[in-house]
């Protein structure tokens, strides 16, 4: 599993698939203060992109790999 | 490259040049259904053919004729010679990309905006199309109720192209814009100042996307040096709960110094969903910072003016540098002298950029980046020609260019402008044809395009309404007077050709213009619906270059080929008529030399002949991967439904045969390697408990020897038991009790070729009804090959058959007997021996005797064929004895004498004599004399 679900925590885990989108969108939809840890991961599918754009959680932390957290930039609020 | 891909290369070249002829064809008769269906079925056929391959440019092209020519064949779309065009320039474009598939093995990069354009104009084609026969909803062809839907789906499909097309480049795709930090800018600048291209790509994934495999996030972080970057939602997403994830929204743009070809390769398969365009270094100059009330005294601005209008950089740079020591650095001017500095630095030529900046400092107006450039570089150009074009992109493409230019509304353009409208009046005075209306619509096209192309977008809806006006009574009046308006009102076109100014760039365009408008003038019928400033590729392969395009395979007719083989063969047999007529000459006219010369003459035509029947035989030459091919697939479906574990290894595949013997083979070899597969090869379990690994092994092997050639099937099964074999054999009734003890084990294995033979109990879908192997033999033998079969019990079977490599010209001995002469095939002869009359022994009646260690048994050809006469041994009372191998064993068969051997073209009997035992065929010999040939296989 590319995502873990914590309680209110979603952690993120090297490559993200495109499968991830569904049940990354309805957790953080049930999960509103729901935050994100990209701390080790390496690449998230467009489609999982897409839902954070959308959303915009909370990043509890940024992703290590340097290239991949300023294209997330975009999600600072 | 591997043989799929050079068959499509060669098949492909067929359809180009069936679909080229079609369209000819269907130009002289444009309604042709049959015509039109062929050619839909061509570019069919080619596109799927292509989508076997990695070349998604010529897929693209071919997919978008396909659509355009099932519109026509269903008549939703009207043919045109404009439509001609098109798709012949797409099958031109399809043949380039295979000339360098067919050198290189891959498309360059360099096509892919070629095809992007290409299927653009094609799909504008059908859109523009549907468009018209939706606003005449009764055309000829008649649309009935239930098309409709269809073409609202097209209209659907490609409304978003045309609006994109029609708006060049920047419909769906935004005009670049960034928000860079002064940092950034200036890194920017000084790239694209130092010679690197900028480009800004804006990447927009089509909504469906994620169906596709594809990941645009992924991709866009493949993009090499970018420097700025960002990623957007195309628009918020209004209920989150409704949230379709699967449908892409987002967009990504970046800035990058990365190359076209990069670039291009990058988005090959997306080139539709992305815009490239060059940034000029200029675009980056944008002071930041705060705004607020900080001046900068006149008198700074005016001196730094003048140091940079008197040429001195030094003293201007001097005086910006302490100017901003005075200032807080955060200020906006403060980045703007920073920016100015930069600018001394790197185009230190460019006073009128330097001043503009510094003169901002006066008027405070916020500096639009591309309109200041553009509108500098405008001025520098109509006003000093001398001022270096910095905002120019140094080696933009084409389409680039005009772009960029088409902004400009100086002399020249309108010079061009007025050009472009001259030959579009032209174009509509021509007489009215069966096409007024396709003829307008592309006038009207043209001139919406130029007047967007110079900014005069307010006219657009003028010609629009009497291009309705036009079509609904149709006549070209109304747009032909509304031509001549506009040319009335317009100055002399030779006063503004002479106040252009000469500037390359622009003088280029020109050319290119006025190029355009001749073809439509010359020729107006064919190219008239060409936009004028049409940037789509042109891959003008017709009638003049065609002979440089020679295709290096050859398809022949295989009945040329088999007639050519016969005719060698004749000629053989003709040839062989020489050594003869030398002794005739010799022997009955007594001129020697004569004879002597004939022979010579013999050898002569004898090396050519055999020179040429190898080559021709080489035409007939096949690879036996023709029939290995298919064994992957069949192993694995057939190993399947066994429940077995199968590991198939083909070696040999390149081994060569004739044609014939190998379309012969085909049947055989499946039946083979069926038995191996269900009675050979164990299932794992039983594998397992044998010891032996769980996957068996399938070895199909082809090799040469010499004039044969040799194809084995080896497995690693349980192998045959010849006891029950034997048992079987008894019980079917094909052997006697007296057998079943004296076969011995090789013997007994190859029972199973005996008609009738069925070792399995189960009659399956794979094998079991009693006509496996015999005709297998029977298929073999009729091809001159022979089979056997080799087996040990738990280890596995090798089954081998050996195949001549040709058939067409057969080499045989020929022998005398009873005073007649006989033809052995010389493939059977193992040797001929003379046997002393003391060496010959009785066994059991029979004739032997010994060589080499071994019995031989000996047969008289006399007895053989029932004639009543002995055999007749020579002087020293020596028996001739051709020993032959039959079914692998050597049999000696006693005749008068041997003479030569001879290449015969063996012709199988027929009539009566078809069905006479022991003769394989008959030939003719070179003094005309008919030979017959024996089979001893059947002899014994």
């Amino acid at each position: 599993m590319a995502i873990e679900y914590k309680k209110s925590l979603a952690v993120f885990t090297e490559f993200v698939g495109v499968e991830e989108a569904e049940n990354l969108l309805q957790w953080l939809l049930k999960n509103p203060k729901g935050k994100i840890n990209l701390a080790t991961c390496e690449h998230i599918h467009a489609a999982n992109l897409q839902v954070l754009m959308a959303i915009k959680p909370l990043v509890a932390a940024w992703p290590a790999d340097e290239d991949l957290q300023r294209w997330l930039a975009v999600l600072e609020k | 490259m591997n043989a799929l891909l050079e068959q499509f290369l060669s098949e492909s070249r067929d359809f180009l040049q069936g679909i080229g002829e079609k369209l000819m064809q269907l130009e002289s008769d444009p309604e042709s259904i049959p015509l039109m269906t062929e050619l839909f079925r061509f570019v069919h056929t080619l596109k799927g053919n292509s989508g076997l391959f990695d070349f998604p440019e010529m897929t693209r092209v071919l997919h978008a004729s396909e659509d355009l020519m099932d519109a026509v064949r269903h008549g939703r779309v009207s043919y045109s010679q404009d439509l001609t065009d098109q798709l012949l320039d797409a099958m031109d474009f399809v043949g380039i990309l295979m000339d360098e598939i067919e050198t290189t093995g891959r498309i360059g990069n360099s096509h892919a905006t070629n095809s992007v354009e290409l299927t653009k104009s094609l799909r504008e084609l059908l859109a523009a199309a549907s468009t018209e026969s939706e606003a005449h909803a009764a055309t000829p062809h008649g649309i009935s109720d239930i098309d409709h839907p269809s073409v609202d789906q097209v209209l659907e499909e490609f409304a978003a192209v045309e609006v994109d097309f029609a708006n060049d480049t920047t419909a769906s795709f935004g005009e670049p814009a960034f928000e860079l930090n002064e940092v950034v800018a200036m890194a920017l600048y000084r790239h694209a100042t130092g010679g690197a291209r900028v480009f800004w790509v804006e990447y927009i994934p089509e909504p469906e996307c994620f169906f596709k495999g594809e990941d645009p996030f992924y991709l866009s972080r493949q993009v090499p040096a970018v420097l700025w970057h960002q990623s957007l939602l195309q628009k918020d997403i209004p209920s989150l709960a409704e949230m379709d994830v699967y449908s892409s929204q987002l967009v990504f743009q970046l800035l990058t110094i990365a190359t076209q070809e990069e670039l291009d390769d990058i988005f090959r398969y997306v080139p539709d969903q992305i815009q490239r365009i060059e940034i000029p270094a200029l675009a980056f100059v944008v002071p930041f910072g705060s705004e607020h009330d900080d001046t900068i005294d006149d008198e700074f601005i005016t001196r730094t003016v003048g140091f940079i209008n008197d040429g001195n950089l030094e003293r201007a740079s001097h005086s910006i540098r302490t100017m901003l020591e005075l200032s807080a650095p955060e200020l906006w001017s403060s980045s703007l002298l920073r920016w100015a500095q930069l600018i001394i630095e790197l185009e230190p030529d460019n006073a009128l950029i330097q001043c503009a900046l510094i003169n901002q400092l006066r008027t405070h107006e916020p500096l639009d980046l591309v309109a200041l450039t553009q509108d500098i570089s405008s001025k520098s150009a109509s006003v000093d020609s001398h001022l270096p074009n910095a905002d120019l992109p140094h080696e933009h493409d084409e389409h680039e260019a005009i772009n960029s230019e088409a902004s400009h509304t100086d002399a020249t353009l309108m010079a061009s402008f007025y050009t472009v409208l001259t030959a579009q009046k032209n174009v509509l005075s021509v007489p009215a044809s069966p096409w007024l209306a396709g003829r307008m619509k592309s006038v009207a096209t043209t001139l919406i395009a130029t007047y967007r192309a110079t900014h005069q977008v307010d006219e657009i809806e003028h010609i629009e309404h009497a291009l309705q006006q036009a079509l609904a009574d149709n006549t070209s009046q109304p747009l032909l007077a509304w031509i001549d308006k506009v040319l009335d009102s317009a100055p002399e076109l030779s006063d503004i050709q002479e106040a252009a100014p000469i500037e390359m760039p622009i003088e280029q365009s020109t050319q290119e213009v006025s190029v355009a408008t001749e073809e439509v003038i010359l020729d107006p019928s064919s190219k008239f619906g060409r936009r004028v400033e049409d940037t789509s590729p042109h891959f003008g392969r017709r009638a003049e270059d065609t002979t440089t395009v020679v295709s290096k395979t050859l398809k022949v007719d295989q009945e040329k080929i088999d007639r050519l083989m016969n005719l060698i063969g004749e000629m053989v047999v003709a040839k062989n008529a020489l050594p003869y007529l030398a002794n005739r000459a010799e022997t009955v006219f007594g001129v020697r030399d004569l004879s002597r010369e004939i022979k010579a003459q013999y050898a002569v035509i004898n090396r050519v002949a055999e020179e040429m029947q190898d080559t021709i035989m080489q035409v007939r030459m096949m690879p036996v991967s023709f029939i290995f091919q298919r064994f992957p697939r069949m192993v694995r479906d057939i190993s399947r439904k066994l429940g077995k574990e199968v590991e198939l290894v083909l070696e040999g595949e390149s081994t060569e045969a004739d044609k014939n013997i190998i379309e012969a083979l085909s049947d055989p070899l499946i039946h083979i390697v069926r038995n191996s597969l269900d009675h050979g090869l164990e299932s794992p379990e039983v594998r397992v408990a044998a010891g032996k690994n769980a996957t068996g092994k399938l070895l199909i092997r082809a090799t040469q020897e010499s004039d044969r050639v040799l194809i084995e099937i080896i497995d690693d099964g349980r192998g045959i038991n010849p006891n029950v074999i034997k048992q079987k054999a008894y019980e079917k009734g094909l052997i006697d009790e007296s057998a079943l003890e004296r076969l011995s084990d090789e013997e007994a294995v190859n029972l199973v070729f005996a008609a009738g033979f069925s070792t399995a109990d189960v009659i399956s879908d794979l094998s079991g009804r009693g006509v496996g192997m015999d005709v297998v033999r029977s298929a073999v033998e009729r091809i001159n090959g022979t089979v056997g079969i080799e087996s040990e019990v738990g280890k596995g079977t090798r089954l081998y058959l050996s195949l001549p490599l040709s058939m067409a010209v057969t080499n045989v001995m020929i022998i005398e007997s009873n005073e007649q002469i006989f033809g052995v095939p010389m493939d059977m002869v193992v040797e001929t021996v003379r046997v002393p009359r003391v060496q010959l022994s009785s066994i059991k009646q029979k004739q032997t005797t010994v060589l080499r260690g071994r019995i031989v048994p000996l047969l008289s050809l006399n007895e053989l064929l029932a004639l009543p006469q002995e055999q007749v041994p020579n002087e020293d009372d020596e028996f001739a004895t051709l020993v032959v191998r039959v079914h692998g064993e050597h049999v000696g068969i006693v005749v008068d004498d041997f003479r030569e051997t001879v290449d015969i073209i063996l012709k199988p009997m027929s009539g009566i004599l078809g069905g006479l035992g022991g003769f394989s065929g008959a030939a003719l010999l070179g003094d005309g004399s008919v030979l017959m040939v024996l089979n001893p296989r059947e002899l014994i």
